[in-house]
């Protein structure tokens, strides 16, 4: 526990002294649109996105576009984004990488694959509207920290409903078509990224996968608010996330495989992925914001959190 | 033998609020029961229900539903002394929720498209034990103790009547018969009051009451439920339920 702390107050100083170290991710063709606050392992936080890779490494790649860094894209509003994060500890971060793929491979994948024979479909997802109603605070403090005043009331109107109609989270009557109430996708990392705070460094942890200082911060914060943290006896609550992590993988087994196979460096691919989906959910959490909506309306493309992130 | 009535929420209308083709619905809802009960005395019961309701049902002709929910118990004048040498420091009998669940099944036959008859069948079981203590004295002799209400249970029949009025509002009422009973036990033998060591089986009095209500849609899926039930003493409640 003390060498983990101590890798993360490590990661943080790498973050502030290599900051200006870019890695370059290419444009996805998609995006995910339903990905889970927590990271149990890559697969779940990134879905299917086929990325172009890169093996070049990483200065060699930030070399490349740092002599465009005078581009001004404001005045191209269509032109292609453009994200960059740090990878100063890519070593580590490769071993992680590969950790991370062996454990989805020999252990979360056979379990998920086995719990998917056994549970029906209906009931996974009925698992997993149960577990997204109960991350409601994290997701209810994150829009009022954005200013998003509309989505937290949809919010708290969508746990509402669904914990009094919904059979306590299992179904999910808000977002349907009558009363169309959708999820807001958001995390406390994106409440940063919303007040500009970077990424700093690109970071992949053991078992919970891609991530970020930034966005380590959203992990942990998450955790905190969420009700199933705090059950009793202690080891109730990982027993009830593995669960968790279960059913989600058991709901997107190939979205992984597809993207790894698809790619010559599975490590960048994610990488890439990964920055490119936070990079949007960011940007569409501005958009619903009191605070820099206008400022979003007036430039389209913006995308000062990922460029300013240094 | 004491006899008491323990109802387990509302009977709704006769025809399922699911769609034709067979459809959940989930509701949530509140009931106020009151009862008498009488052997050597009139005592009057009262509960406080509040439940979550889960049904499927289809065709418009039948549904099954499953209820949890939590209620509370408060029979008046349970410690009340009969004997002027015991005295209580309370009459009531009071605890807080406890955990209930129902089960029913109801079929319907629509007469015409306005009118129509169905029956239903419907059961509950109270979890765990209502407990409450008092403290007294007999005979200048200090004395504690509680008394323990437990395996509440009653199951319902009743045939109910369905009018079908403009704005969608189904109105609705009919007779039904309930047998309830419950297990009582005091922790020790005072004098002067109505339960003792020996357990006591509550039932109730009267086997057959009355229930009327309206269920009116309100928007976006959602119907509201109100109901009547009459036995010995008025009861009433509400739902709101949602269609899928």
């Amino acid at each position: 526990m003390r060498y983990y702390l101590l890798l993360i107050i490590l990661f943080m100083t790498l973050a502030a002294v290599y900051a200006p170290v870019h890695c370059v991710a290419a444009e996805p063709e998609q995006v995910p649109t339903d990905a889970v606050s927590f990271q149990p392992v890559l697969p779940v936080q990134t879905g299917d996105v086929p990325a172009k890779s890169s093996t070049q490494p990483a200065d060699v790649v930030s070399d490349e576009y740092d002599e465009e860094d005078d581009f001004d894209y404001e005045d191209e509003p269509f032109a292609e984004e453009r994200v960059t994060i740090a990878d100063p500890i890519e070593p580590f971060n490769r071993v992680m990488h590969r950790v991370n793929d062996r454990m989805y491979f020999r252990l979360l994948k056979p379990v998920a694959q086995g719990y998917k024979a056994v549970v029906p479909e209906p009931a996974r997802i009925s698992v997993k509207n149960f577990f997204s109603n109960m991350g409601y605070p994290a997701r209810f403090l994150s829009c009022l920290l954005q200013a998003d005043f509309s989505g937290a009331a949809v919010e708290t109107g969508r746990f509402a409903i669904n914990t009094l109609w919904g059979i306590g989270g299992l179904m999910d009557p808000a977002a349907g078509e009558e009363l169309g109430l959708r999820k807001q996708d958001t995390d406390l990392g994106q409440t940063l990224g919303v007040y500009g705070v970077g990424h700093g460094l690109y970071i992949v942890w053991p078992f919970f996968g891609p991530s970020s200082p930034r966005d380590s911060i959203s992990l942990v914060g998450n955790q905190f608010l969420s009700p199933l943290s705090y059950f009793y006896p202690w080891y109730v609550s990982p027993g009830v996330i593995g669960i968790q992590v279960i059913n989600a993988t058991s709901l997107r087994i190939g979205e992984y495989e597809s993207l790894i196979g698809a790619a010559i460096d599975p490590y960048v691919a994610m990488r890439n992925a990964y920055i490119q989906y936070r990079m949007k959910e960011v940007n569409a959490r501005k958009a619903k914001s009191l605070l820099f909506k206008s400022s979003e309306a007036s430039h389209p493309v913006a995308d000062t959190t990922s460029r300013t992130e240094n | 033998m004491n006899s008491v009535a323990i109802a387990g929420g509302l009977f709704g209308p006769p025809q399922t609020i699911s769609k034709e083709a067979g459809s959940l619905n989930t509701a949530v809802g509140y009931r106020y029961h009151e009862d008498t009960y009488k052997n050597h005395a009139d005592y009057v019961l009262r509960q406080n229900q509040i439940y979550s309701q889960v049904a499927y049902g289809a065709y418009k002709r039948w549904e099954i539903y499953g209820r949890i929910g939590l209620s509370d118990l408060k029979i008046f004048d349970a410690f009340r002394s009969t004997d002027v040498s015991t005295t209580t420091s309370k009459d009531h009998f009071e605890e807080n929720w406890k955990f209930f669940g129902t089960l029913g099944a109801k079929g319907f036959y629509p007469i015409t498209s306005i009118f129509g008859v169905g029956a239903f069948l419907q059961g509950s079981y109270t979890f765990g034990k209502f407990t409450d203590e008092t403290a007294g004295i007999h005979n200048t002799t200090p004395f504690a103790a509680d008394l323990e209400v437990k395996n509440l249970w009653d199951v319902n029949f009743g045939i109910g009547f369905q009018a079908n009025v403009p704005f969608g509002i189904k109105l609705y009422g009919g007779p039904y018969v309930y047998y309830a009973e419950a297990d009582a036990r005091f922790s020790d033998n005072i004098p002067g009051l109505p339960f003792g060591t020996e357990k006591t089986l509550l039932k109730n009095k009267s086997a057959v009451g009355g229930f009327f209500g309206a269920d009116i849609p309100l928007a976006k899926g959602f119907r509201l439920n109100i109901e009547g039930q009459y036995t010995d003493r008025f009861s009433f409640g509400s739902a709101i339920s949602y269609t899928y």
